[in-house]
């Protein structure tokens, strides 16, 4: 199932995935355990079920997809769909 | 600044961390971390402990709200400012860390059933409300005076208990987790010695910076024991009852 990780060179750690991800209590984006303390996106995700995050990130190219590498930010028209917004 | 007063500075900041650190020496949190290292501290117990510092953490925002409204910027270089924000960004990591984790773990399964629970609940009655009163009612002073009174009094010794959790604490994912805060405390340490030697000039911001370092590093002390004993599972100290005894009206 693919999955979703954040592209550190391009993020601004501006927290708006956590927020939101934590907002729907999916709570899969979460503080590292690194004194840099990035952000970083684990197995509770539900991509490609729930795409909250992508909606919301600012940074282009910040959240790409884990097996292709594809940016997801803004998101594709098929992956940005209605019933993928939230979920459900 | 003249050399002087610089060199008054250097020796109140040293002055005041040299203090916090023979505070910081044996805490309530030793006893937190020998039951730890002796197997004896329960999952609950942890999660006790993650509230419970959870709860601290997150009721910080409510005393840098206080004291953002308070700085005058136009007093001080920008660097000021600048340190002030990391340290307030530093802390929400902190606080999101704690959070992340207890969430993991499953011992709440929602951010609001967390906040819902007992073990994180802030209560005003407690130490950690008088700690928290006591930094927020420091938004009165000057924006020098109150992190000399922070960063080198709790903050010491909130870096000194860390760094023994950083070193010792037996479970992985939370000796992780201290290991990560330690740069970030230090550096509010050592922001907090920076503003000292900079900032505190006149005597009378000396004078404040020692009677108000003090006090919350008494404060946090209280804290600290009431937060071990909550996590050991020890008696808590009763809240005692005001008597008003002055006619308000």
């Amino acid at each position: 199932m693919p999955g979703l990780k954040i592209a550190h060179d391009k993020c601004t750690e501006c927290r708006m995935c956590y927020v939101v991800c934590r907002e729907i209590n999916i709570n899969a984006v979460v503080v590292s355990a690194t004194s840099q303390h990035l952000l970083e996106i684990d197995d509770r995700c539900t991509y490609p079920k729930c795409t909250v995050c992508l909606m919301y990130c600012p940074a282009e190219g910040s959240i790409v997809e884990t097996d292709t590498g594809r940016s997801l930010v803004p998101p594709p028209p098929e992956v940005w769909t209605e019933a993928q917004r939230w979920p459900r | 600044m003249s050399m002087n007063a610089e060199g008054a500075s250097l020796s109140l900041a040293e002055h005041l961390i040299r203090q916090s650190e023979q505070e910081a020496a044996l805490t309530a949190m030793d006893a937190v971390l020998e039951a730890a290292l002796a197997g004896r501290f329960t999952e609950d117990q942890c999660f006790r402990l993650f509230a419970r510092l959870w709860t601290l953490k997150r009721i910080m925002y409510y005393v840098y709200g206080g004291w953002a409204q308070g700085i005058n910027l136009n007093e001080y270089p920008p660097a000021v400012a600048y340190l002030f924000g990391k340290q307030i960004y530093d802390e929400s990591t902190q606080e999101m860390q704690l959070c992340d984790e207890m969430l993991r773990r499953r011992w709440a399964r929602t951010q609001k059933q967390l906040f819902a629970h007992p073990y994180a609940q802030f209560g005003t009655a407690t130490r950690a409300g008088a700690y928290i009163f006591c930094l927020r009612a420091l938004a009165n002073y000057p924006q020098n005076v109150r992190i000399a009174a922070l960063n080198l009094g709790p903050k010491v010794i909130e870096l000194a208990w860390t760094e023994k959790f950083a070193k010792f604490f037996p479970d992985e994912a939370l000796h992780a987790i201290f290991q990560s805060q330690l740069a970030e405390t230090r550096s509010h340490v050592l922001m907090g010695k920076f503003h000292v030697e900079k900032f505190i000039q006149k005597h009378i911001d000396a004078e404040l910076a020692k009677r108000l370092c003090a006090e919350t590093r008494r404060d946090y002390l209280f804290f600290i024991e009431e937060t071990a004993r909550f996590a050991l599972g020890l008696e808590q100290e009763r809240a005692g009852t005001v008597a008003v005894s002055g006619d308000i009206d």
